[in-house]
């Protein structure tokens, strides 16, 4: 039986927060007719137990009556002309509160209850007419792919079902018609792999079980074998090295002696102090996110920072960063592709899971960016990153041998997550959000949280050999590439479940969340499991590793997959790729120069990708760990941006670490190469910008691509190519990267939408004493104010040109050579106090940087006749105030030191171009002519006004 | 000797290492100990003279923030907590620990959970992370003796710091006995109920509580972050002092002097 528990606040003495929170979402749907909502919490219990034993339950557990009210079995609020919706999670679906509560109820000391469940109701007050109330259920309040409306109560809570056995595919006999049919929708492998497949078998004299194949599916997977990445390339005609092979080469040139681990690990690793290593990686989680924004974001972050978890013997995480890309949130409905959400709903829910997950690991959430282009509504573009600290004794993993263990740690395994490897790298059709709902599901940070402080401890006792995030393909994924140089011997019946009933190709490809594989000793099982258990983690030995360099799967004492390692990594054949590309000629917008600078300066602070991001940044802790010395916002007001994040993570260490991104997708589409260099520079620009020694940077690359057809590849091989120029000029290398090349949207009618090719480049680097930094605004009165660096006709992509929806032709080119030059002047200067403050200039040009500059207690009066100009037709204002050229700051120096300044600046280009005033205003003119004279005041509040009107 | 700091640790709870610093940099030699350590009695709470609950999110906060983790005490361990504090101990909740505190019963004074007192929702429906400025009153509590009347600058990062009391009885007694050891302030330094400056809408923005004794304290803001000067937002500016929250801390270490 099932004893339900209704709860809610005693309204109105108390308030409703998330029911007025639902309230304004649905005025914002443009229903006005619902006049209040109230939300109800349910609490189900199922099994045999006293009276006394509910009572208990909720005076002490459930309820608490000074604000709560509770009913049990009936309505706690009365149901008459009202509309209700119940929901709750689909069956197999993760609700992380079950767990708490039945131990709850246990430590209790209560018995006899034998499942628990949970619910919401929402009480809608006023008219609703039947399709509202649908577009209410649908749009706002159930998520299809892991919850449904309750229309009548659930019999048991107790999920299951019986197992499918292993089955053999008869795959030798298969014709070609028949391999197709086989690989849509499952494998998303290509005929020729899919005829690879057939050969080994063939050859091996036997057909091969659905284990065997589904293991091969998901390490050739787009997403975990890197096709086009490692493709044999012919561009243009011409024939060209893979463009990993070209990031590696460029890296290796490069030859950094801090690079203590590079593409091999799960993270990137370079050095921090003589004892400590830091590291980095950067994921991508788009199509999860597509689909279920709120489990996708939450997923993406667990996942990364298990990639940190699981870097060398373990690392701490002690950063995370996120991008996303959106269609603007004012999107009319229509305009939203069928099967998709709409991004108002996406970026709520993204910015939800990240907050849920990254504050309830306590981890900071440091740096991030939002970008807004139509593009972007049939996918959108989440990206998510986490950077770690380790000793540097545990950098490097251990060699493994025969007779090894292999150590489940973590969660157990479900049916979530199911085909999410393959299907994330498929393109995204009308169809996807309801074939693929198996491959999303919620995060549980809590599991994970506890999962590293145990794999921590284990690590720092040298329990640990080695250590193996379980991301995208589970179990398959991670154990295969372990046992890759030895072989496997694992027995499936072994894996913790969460319910009964999986096929033992779902037990092995499942990726439900917060598992991580570990090797140890068999000497150490008992120590090991012992202090998985100190922290409540379950470390459960699943198998062994040998020297046969097989992969052999059992369950019980059947075999059900024994395949030649050798075969499994490199057998999928080569891929070949022709790309070809074009230099797209963009017709360059022709305008008047307007007459209202200011009016003009106010609506380009008010651009999407511009604007202030606080209240979302507000519901980030970034304050956790107490690490943070530069936040996101900081200053007087407490609300100046800043251009990187610097933490000191060994508490009471004057070190630091420095934490950038750069991300230009506009300019991608002009030119994928100009767009890609700039998107280096500007991650780059923002470490030199608070102080950053631009001999210690590494980078991370994100490609984040539309499915590369022939031209979208042509772009690719382009962007790629920026990199290592770029890089190489730097002499920087990449740590770690990752591709995603699915944003492709087909339509049911055939209408193909792709996002810009983007390009996001992380960039970090150890600080060597946080004291010796800047932050960007203006810190003192009649400081002089110089630019550094030349300033060009170049407003291709801009956000200038975006107002009036332009795009344009002049792309920001890059000068690596002349722009490290300066950077190391810069880097000097700051270091030895000539710079008080710095702020680079990106999107909005030096209009929208000298603006954020003032965001502190002062002013500043400039004049644009002094800017360093180069190859201007046309000398107009408003060009030289939002042109994006490249490699060029704003910085306040102090009269006494304006002689150090000029003295290590050199020969490179700059202008003093004013001073700091002590008004809180702006005064930019151009020579004679008084352009904006405007108080700092009524700038914020146009910069600042966009997000709080979708956050509040 | 040094006084005995024990940092509790269990699941979720992510404030520790912060928050040791903060007691070692006062003077404290601190030890973590996780629930499961005093459950299995391989420690054992009464060696140490400090008991100190971080913030976090105890078992993902579920039912409601600190619920899980505080049933987990009173009903497993309820005499062992009892008995430290018996004795001429200090316990300190931040965040999640206030929270803990007030639904075991102990803030701001014995009750059974929550029955007078309760932290719910923030009126802004959002978790919150900024810096406030947080006022000190006149009360018992060893960690503020001294600071009375001083105001701190500090990060609050919390969604369900709302402090509410059963009826204005119960919160005349509050404000009367002393209870409310913290409050938050404007610019001006005067009690705020506007958000952002009270970031929750908490009633008489009380921000923490201490008890009869002054040796419990508990306070939704982390004073924890705030002990060296680059924590600060606004370090870099020119000329700035900094007021570091560490007397806090060491008002609880002399105490043991």
């Amino acid at each position: 039986m099932i004893t339900r528990i209704e709860v809610t606040p005693k309204y109105p003495q108390f308030p409703d927060t998330e029911g007025t929170g639902v309230l304004s979402n649905i005025h914002d749907l443009g229903i006005t007719s619902v006049k209040n909502v109230r939300v109800v919490k349910i609490f189900k219990l199922e099994g045999k137990f006293s009276s006394p034993a509910i009572h208990r339950l909720t005076s002490e557990l459930l309820v608490e009556s000074i604000w709560q009210d509770y009913a049990i079995n009936v309505s706690v609020i009365p149901e008459k002309n009202v509309s209700v919706i119940e929901i709750s999670r689909r069956p197999g679906v993760m609700d992380t509160e079950i767990d708490s509560i039945l131990k709850a109820i246990s430590d209790m000391g209560i018995t006899g209850v034998t499942m628990v469940g949970t619910g919401k109701k929402y009480i809608l007050y006023g008219k609703v007419s039947k399709k509202n109330l649908e577009i209410i259920t649908y749009k706002l309040l159930v998520n299809k792919t892991v919850e449904h409306v309750m229309k009548k109560p659930e019999k048991t809570l107790v999920v299951g079902s019986s197992r499918t056995p292993t089955q053999k595919v008869k795959i030798r006999r298969m014709t070609e018609d028949e391999l197709l049919k086989l690989t849509a929708n499952r494998l998303w492998l290509d005929l020729s792999e899919m005829k690879a497949i057939q050969d080994y078998f063939r050859k091996g004299r036997r057909d091969p079980t659905d284990v065997e194949i589904e293991t091969i599916a998901q390490t050739w997977s787009e997403h975990c074998g890197h096709k086009t990445f490692n493709a044999s390339l012919v561009i243009n005609g011409k024939q060209k090295p893979s463009l990993m092979s070209r990031l590696k080469e460029a890296t290796r040139k490069v030859s950094r002696s801090w690079c203590l681990s590079v593409f091999k690990d799960n993270a990137g690793v370079i050095v921090f102090d003589k004892e400590f290593a830091i590291c980095g990686k950067v994921e991508t989680h788009n199509s999860p996110s597509a689909i279920e924004p709120y489990g996708g974001a939450m997923t993406g972050s667990g996942g990364v920072f298990r990639d940190i978890a699981g870097c060398g013997l373990g690392a701490k995480v002690i950063v995370s960063t996120d991008i996303f890309c959106f269609a603007p949130p004012d999107l009319p409905e229509k305009e939203v592709p069928v099967g998709c959400l709409h991004p108002r709903r996406l970026l709520k829910e993204v910015v939800r899971g990240v907050k849920d997950y990254g504050n309830r690991m306590g981890i900071p959430t440091n740096n991030g960016s939002i970008h807004f282009h139509a593009d972007w509504r049939a996918k959108p573009t989440v990206i998510v990153g986490a950077y770690g600290i380790l000793p540097r004794k545990f950098v490097n993993k251990k060699k493994l041998k025969r007779g090894d263990l292999i150590i489940t740690v973590g969660g157990k395994t479900g049916r979530d997550g199911i085909h999410g490897a393959t299907f994330s790298s498929g393109s995204m059709t009308d169809t996807t959000e309801s074939v693929s709902s198996s491959a999303v599901q919620i995060g549980n940070a809590i599991e994970e949280k506890r999962m590293f402080d145990a794999l921590l401890a284990c690590r720092d006792t040298g329990l640990i050999k080695y250590a193996q995030d379980c991301g995208g393909g589970g179990y398959s994924s991670a154990i295969g590439e372990i046992a890759e140089e030895y072989g496997a011997r694992v027995q499936l019946d072994q894996i913790p479940v969460k319910y009964p009933g999986l096929a033992s190709w779902e037990l092995w490809i499942s990726e439900s969340q917060e598992r991580m594989i570990v090797v140890i000793e068999p000497r150490d099982k008992k120590k090991f499991i012992q202090k998985c258990k100190d922290y409540n983690v379950a470390a459960t030995v699943l198998g062994k590793i040998t020297n046969t360099k097989r992969l052999e799967l059992k369950y019980d004492k059947q075999i059900e997959c024994d395949l030649s390692l050798d075969f499994l990594h490199n057998g999928c054949p080569t891929t070949h790729k022709l790309g070809t590309y074009k230099r797209k000629k963009i017709p360059e917008p022709s305008f008047k120069e307007p007459a209202n600078y200011t009016q003009l300066l106010k609506k380009i602070l008010a651009h999407g990708d511009i604007c202030s991001k606080e209240p979302i940044v507000r519901k980030y802790d970034h304050e956790v760990q107490g690490t943070s010395a530069f936040k996101p916002f900081s200053g007087p007001y407490r609300d100046a941006p800043g251009d990187a994040s610097v933490i000191t993570p060994l508490l009471g260490k004057r070190r630091g670490m420095a934490v950038s991104h750069g991300m230009i997708p506009l300019y991608n589409k002009i030119d994928p190469y100009w767009g890609s260099a700039s998107a280096i520079d500007e991650a780059v620009r923002n470490l030199v910008s608070v102080g950053v020694d631009p001999e210690k940077i590494a980078l991370i690359d994100n490609f984040i691509w539309p499915t590369p057809d022939e031209v979208s590849l042509g772009d690719l091989d382009r962007s790629v190519d920026a990199c290592v120029d770029t890089a190489s000029a730097f002499g920087m290398p990449f740590v770690s990267g990752k591709d995603s090349l699915s944003s492709t949207y087909v339509g049911s009618d055939g209408k193909i939408i792709k996002i810009p090719p983007t390009l996001c480049i992380s960039a970090f680097a150890p600080v060597l004493d946080v004291y010796k930094t800047v932050s960007s605004y203006l810190k003192s009165p009649d400081n002089h104010v110089f630019i550094i660096g030349e300033t060009k006709q170049e407003l291709g992509g801009s956000a200038y040109y975006s107002l009036k929806n332009n795009l344009g032709n002049t792309v920001p080119r890059l000068n690596a050579k002349k722009a490290l030059d300066a950077y190391k002047k810069i880097h000097r200067a700051i270091a030895e106090g000539a710079i008080r403050s710095c702020h680079d200039c990106s999107e909005g040009g030096m209009g929208v940087s000298m603006a954020e500059m003032c965001f502190g207690s002062y002013g500043a009066d400039i004049d644009l006749l002094k800017v360093p100009l180069d190859g201007f037709s046309s000398k107009r204002a408003d060009y030289i105030l939002f042109s994006e050229s490249n490699s060029r700051f704003l910085v306040e120096v102090p009269a006494k030191k304006k002689a150090l300044f000029k003295k290590i600046m050199g020969t490179a280009t700059y202008g003093e171009i004013g001073w700091v005033t002590p008004e809180r205003r702006l005064k930019i003119r151009n020579g004679k002519k008084i352009l904006i004279d405007v108080s700092v005041n009524e700038l914020k509040k146009a910069w600042k006004e966009p997000m709080q009107k979708i956050f509040g | 000797m040094k006084p005995k700091v024990a940092i509790l640790q269990t699941d979720g709870i992510n404030c520790d290492h912060e928050l040791a610093f903060a007691f070692e940099k006062a003077g404290g030699k601190v030890e973590w100990i996780h629930v499961n350590q005093l459950f299995s009695r391989t420690k054992k709470l009464l060696h140490y003279q400090i008991l100190a609950l971080p913030g976090g999110f105890s078992y993902g906060d579920d039912i409601l923030s600190g619920k899980i983790l505080a049933n987990e005490l009173l009903n497993k361990l309820g005499s062992v907590v009892e008995q430290f504090i018996s004795q001429d101990t200090l316990l300190i909740g931040v965040c999640n620990g206030f929270q803990t505190l007030v639904r075991m019963g102990y803030l701001p004074w014995r009750m059974k959970p929550a029955e007078d007192v309760s932290l719910v929702f923030n009126d802004s429906g959002s978790f919150q992370c900024r810096w406030i400025r947080l006022r000190i009153s006149d009360s018992a509590c060893v960690f503020t003796r001294g600071l009375v009347d001083q105001i701190f600058e500090l990060p609050v990062a919390h969604g369900e710091g709302k402090l509410i009391t059963r009826n204005k009885f119960i919160q005349n007694r509050i404000l009367k006995n002393h209870h409310a050891v913290v409050q938050y302030v404007d610019q001006k330094g005067l009690v705020t109920y506007r958000f952002p400056d009270n970031p929750n809408g908490s009633s008489y923005a009380i921000a923490g509580l201490t008890d009869e004794t002054g040796r419990i304290f508990g306070l939704m803001p982390h004073p924890e972050r705030n002990i060296l000067p680059h924590q600060h937002p606004e370090w870099q500016t020119e000329n700035f002092k900094h007021v570091s929250c560490l007397p806090i801390f060491k008002n609880a270490i002399a105490y043991f002097s």
